[in-house]
């Protein structure tokens, strides 16, 4: 992909006229990637000309410990220009002695959890932030431990601080509390919905989340080298594994300068479109348990299965398949199977259609759906919100167009719009991107071209390189960035997974709305809270009949999830 | 004690046995029977693994509830927690009592016992628990009752859901016995009677209500899904947004309580529409069920009965796995705006229909049949053109073409 040197040129000429002296390098370490580095202090004057006077649009920002390379902090915010395939890295360095950087969360609102998230992890205070409330640590984590600094090890288990209960929002005057979570029937990981209502109607939300946080990116840049590194990243997500997996690869063949060949794009691409194909269903089903249709639960996840069995004839998994690694692929698809792909995918195709019509003709699914969780395209862009939820309030913006990965340069997806802003526009969405899915199946595996699927790594990888790679995942983009560092491992890896910033759109969605419509709003979302968390579940078994006191389940789960306890 | 009245209260007691234990077993198969169909409806098997066809599951499931733990939260109301399952399965069962379920049976019998003495009774038996002279206003009475063992259930679990699944379980019950009665009304019209077995002989001898009372029973049908939490109007339970409402708190044995009481409601409610608009125990297209009672007539009036009654059963079953919840606002506008009207205007109608009738001098019979048939067919269409807000059956294609 060639990048227009003039829009670099631009966006270098624009920021270079807001902050003056304060841009203090430009690059361009790939085509696609345009890094600057900005002194600190001019960060929110910097994210304020990109978001404002250019259709930049906020992706993530990833806190990095330089102390080791004599940087200080870094704090790096992501963007994507979408119009010219570009991403630009805001990379600002903070000292570290005083470390404080001003909060873009009042210019730019999506930052939010982002900036709470370097907060935590690496104990850079925002300054300016609304909520600077702790976000991805445990509540009984000790002050001034910090996960992702360097010189924490990463099977270190810091002491507990103690009974400590989350700070939570109180409600306002006159309303009262209903929880949702941290347990709830219709969410099918835990998460905790304060919500805040007068009668059944909804007059403010809080949340607190990431209950169990796997620290996976601890674990990538400290334990794992390279080769691993696909494959803990396919284990992010139980759903769209593979493109946690694709975008780690890619973002990693960037950072190294290499291409996986031909053929390994096509499969890569074949295979991602089956995952949204099955993830689609999936979620069809879940949103249809929610307002109470178990037939259509169930019959779509039986048309769901033979994608499932496909793949599985493909790479030996239902899900998790094990294929991808830096460079390429480690398993063809032989000939006989892409003659069975669209022998699977054809009855797929035609429940489809009779599943439509049924959601079309039932008007208890519109009444339920349309004109409720509306999220108005101002606020979906505000908060960056990514997927179809985005693409049903009308943002034109899919990472499969807007930075082509795999074989999405030669097979183009269509992006599929709606402008209803409603729980309706985001079932439609979906609907239609199953089909196109369908389509670029076809597509891809009619084009598929012969030839190896691996790019082998002919030298060792220099450190200091960053990688940017975003994939289109059924919910949404996911965002890996790569910084590689010595010893065959990465020095930094973050991920975004697409719920991260759709999730911080639920309170702007459910105000006003009753209480009868949060499960389905929030489900509108196909939210993933272990991709969001990075997170595992850790159970608790008890034998006999007892009371537990909050203090004793408390203890019971630091000794069991203390290293060396029992699991 | 005359042994006469003797021998009319053995048979009452074998009448209460043999009835709510028949009952009881109904809604045992019932439960069988909604999840085979709901398996069925889904292209999966359902139960079928304990006994043939999976026939003595629900056993399994009763013994199961009998040994699981029972909880009462600690900051429950113990009285009410525990007395509130009681009060919304006795009702439940309690309606059955004034149903008839087959033609009157000739009962002779004249025995002495040891210690009790001399029982005799002579003459025909009314095949029903109590041949009530109030009939149909004891249904609707004690229907009600069925509402207070929700609320208080949700009062007394103090928990939230609960609590918010026992509120919007009686206005949603209170709103709809409004149109479930006015929908009755229509059939007293023309019956003229409040007795079950009334109604039942008025409709053998001329004509199913159905007929003449189609919206009637539209109105009925709807209703009734409502009264019995059924979804789509399962509002109070609403599994995903008030985690089961009012029996969030319950388990084991008082839980099992709400849910025969729910399938024995389910079974009532099927055997009302059978009995108030499809002839009861009549069996159609012969005459022969108005001769003389005997045995054989008793049985195969009953077969009829039980038929229509697992009919509608299945047709409630059906619609539950086929449609999606609404929402609370939505029932109850559905309750206020569309079926009270609705009913209203149809007994104005309705009576206006008969008066009109009765002026030209048309007995009861297949031409006046017919009439109110005619008469019905226009208010039927008005009443599912207000429904459809012209969205389902008339703007389908509309519909269609947005969306594509």
């Amino acid at each position: 992909m060639s990048v227009e040197s003039d829009a670099a040129a631009q966006i270098t000429q624009l920021l270079g006229g807001r902050i003056g002296a304060s841009l203090l390098l430009v690059e361009q370490p790939q085509p696609d990637t345009l890094r600057f580095e900005i002194d600190p202090g001019a960060v929110r004057a910097a994210a304020k000309a990109l978001v404002q006077d250019t259709p930049a649009r906020y992706l993530i920002t990833v806190g990095i410990d330089e102390r080791p390379l004599d940087r200080g902090f870094a704090i790096v915010h992501l963007f994507s220009l979408d119009s010219e395939h570009l991403f630009l890295a805001l990379d600002c360095a903070v000292d570290s002695e005083n470390t404080r950087i001003d909060a873009i969360t009042p210019i730019v609102p999506g930052a939010n959890w982002a900036e709470r998230e370097f907060r935590d992890a690496i104990g850079v205070e925002p300054e300016g932030h609304p909520d600077p409330r702790r976000l991805m640590l445990p509540d009984d984590w000790p002050e001034g431990v910090y996960p992702l600094r360097r010189d924490f090890r990463y099977d270190y288990h810091p002491p507990s601080a103690g009974n400590v209960r989350p700070v939570l929002r109180e409600p306002p005057k006159g309303s009262s509390v209903i929880p949702m979570g941290p347990f709830f029937p219709t969410l099918e990981e835990p998460a905790h919905w304060r919500l805040f209502v007068e009668g059944e109607k909804i007059v403010g939300c809080d949340y607190r989340g990431f209950y169990n946080h796997r620290a996976i990116e601890k674990l990538g840049d400290s334990a794992m080298t390279y080769d691993k590194l696909p494959f803990l990243a396919e284990r992010i997500c139980g759903i769209c594994g593979f493109i946690h997996s694709t975008c780690c690869c890619q973002a990693l063949e960037k950072a190294i300068g290499i291409q996986a060949p031909a053929r390994a794009r096509y499969i890569r691409t074949i295979m991602l479109e089956l995952e949204r194909i099955h993830s689609h269903l999936l979620w069809l089903g879940i949103a249809a348990h929610i307002v109470g249709f178990e037939t259509l639960l169930m019959q779509s996840w039986r048309i769901r299965e033979p994608v499932m069995w496909l793949t599985e004839e493909i790479s030996g998994n239902r899900k998790t398949y094990g294929m991808n690694c830096v460079g390429g692929l480690r398993r063809d698809i032989p000939a006989d199977l892409t003659a069975k792909i669209q022998e699977v995918l054809l009855p797929v195709e035609r429940e489809l259609r009779a599943v439509r019509q049924a959601i079309v003709g039932d008007t208890t699914i519109l009444a339920r759906t349309k004109g409720v969780g509306v999220l108005t395209r101002q606020w979906a862009e505000q908060i960056a919100v990514v997927g179809p939820p985005a693409r049903a309030s009308g943002i034109a913006i899919d990472a499969r167009v807007d930075h082509p990965y795999a074989a999405y340069d030669e097979v183009p997806a269509r992006i599929c719009v709606q402008e209803g802003s409603d729980i309706w526009a985001r079932v439609v969405v979906r609907m239609d991107e199953l089909e196109e899915s369908l389509r670029l199946i076809r597509a891809a595996t009619a084009a598929m071209p012969g030839g190896p699927i691996r790019t082998e790594i002919a030298e060792e990888i220099p450190p200091g390189r960053i990688g940017i790679s975003v994939v289109e995942a059924p919910r949404g983009e996911a965002v890996h960035f790569v910084m590689t560092g010595g010893d065959n491992r990465p020095y930094r890896w973050r991920v975004r997974a697409p719920t991260y910033p759709n999730l911080q759109a639920v309170p702007a969605m459910v105000q006003g709305e009753t209480v009868a419509d949060v499960p389905i709003t929030v489900g509108s979302l196909d939210p993933c809270f272990s991709c969001t968390e990075r997170v595992e579940a850790v159970d608790i078994r008890n034998a006999k009949t007892r009371v537990y006191s909050r203090e004793e389940l408390l203890r019971m789960w630091q000794e069991k999830s203390a290293p060396g306890g029992e699991r | 004690m005359t042994p006469e009245l003797k021998g009319f209260l053995l048979l009452a007691a074998i009448k209460v046995v043999v009835g709510f234990g028949g009952l009881l077993l109904a809604v045992a198969l019932v439960t069988w029977l909604e999840r085979r169909q709901a398996g069925f409806h889904q292209d999966r098997l359902g139960p079928n693994r304990v006994g043939p066809k999976g026939l003595f599951q629900p056993i399994a499931d009763g013994i199961k509830n009998f040994i699981k733990e029972e909880l009462v939260p600690a900051d429950a109301d113990k009285f009410l927690f525990l007395i509130a399952p009681a009060l919304v399965f006795t009702p439940a069962l309690l309606l059955f009592a004034v149903i008839p379920f087959a033609a009157p049976l000739p009962v002779s019998f004249d025995f002495e016992l040891p210690v009790v003495g001399r029982f005799v009774h002579d003459g025909v038996m009314p095949m029903m628990v109590a041949d009530l002279p109030v009939g149909l206003l004891f249904v609707l009475a004690i229907s009600s009752i069925g509402v207070y063992g929700i609320v208080l259930a949700g009062w007394a679990s103090n928990s939230k859901y609960s609590f918010l699944g026992g509120l919007r379980s009686s206005a949603q019950m209170v709103s709809y016995e409004v149109a479930l009665g006015l929908s009755v009304i229509s059939v007293f019209i023309l019956a003229g009677d409040v007795t079950l077995s009334g109604i039942v002989e008025n409709q053998q001898q001329k004509l199913w209500y159905v007929f003449p009372l189609a919206l009637g029973f539209a109105l009925f049908v709807v209703s009734a899904l409502a009264e019995t939490n059924r979804l789509p109007f399962d509002l109070p339970e609403a599994e995903s947004e008030l985690v089961f409402g009012y029996h969030t708190e319950y388990s084991a044995m008082k839980f099992a309580m709400f849910f025969l009481g729910e399938y024995a409601a389910l079974i009532t409610m099927a055997a009302l529409m059978a009995t108030l608009f499809f002839g009861g125990w009549d069996i159609p297209f012969t005459t022969w069920d108005e001769s003389e009672p005997s045995l054989l007539k008793t049985a195969l009036t009953f077969g009829a009965f039980a038929t229509k009654t697992v009919f509608f059963v299945f047709m409630y079953i059906w619609i539950r796995w086929s449609l999606p919840r609404f929402r609370y606002d939505q029932l109850m506008a559905l309750g206020w705006k569309v079926l009270l009207p609705a009913a209203l205007s149809y007994l104005m109608l309705l009576s206006g229909a008969i008066w009109a009738l009765e002026q030209l001098g048309i007995e009861q019979g297949p031409l006046y049949g017919f009439i109110l048939c005619i008469v019905n067919l226009p208010a039927i269409y008005a009443l599912f053109w207000v429904i459809d807000s012209g969205r389902l059956v008339f703007g389908q294609r509309l519909q269609r073409r947005t969306m594509n």
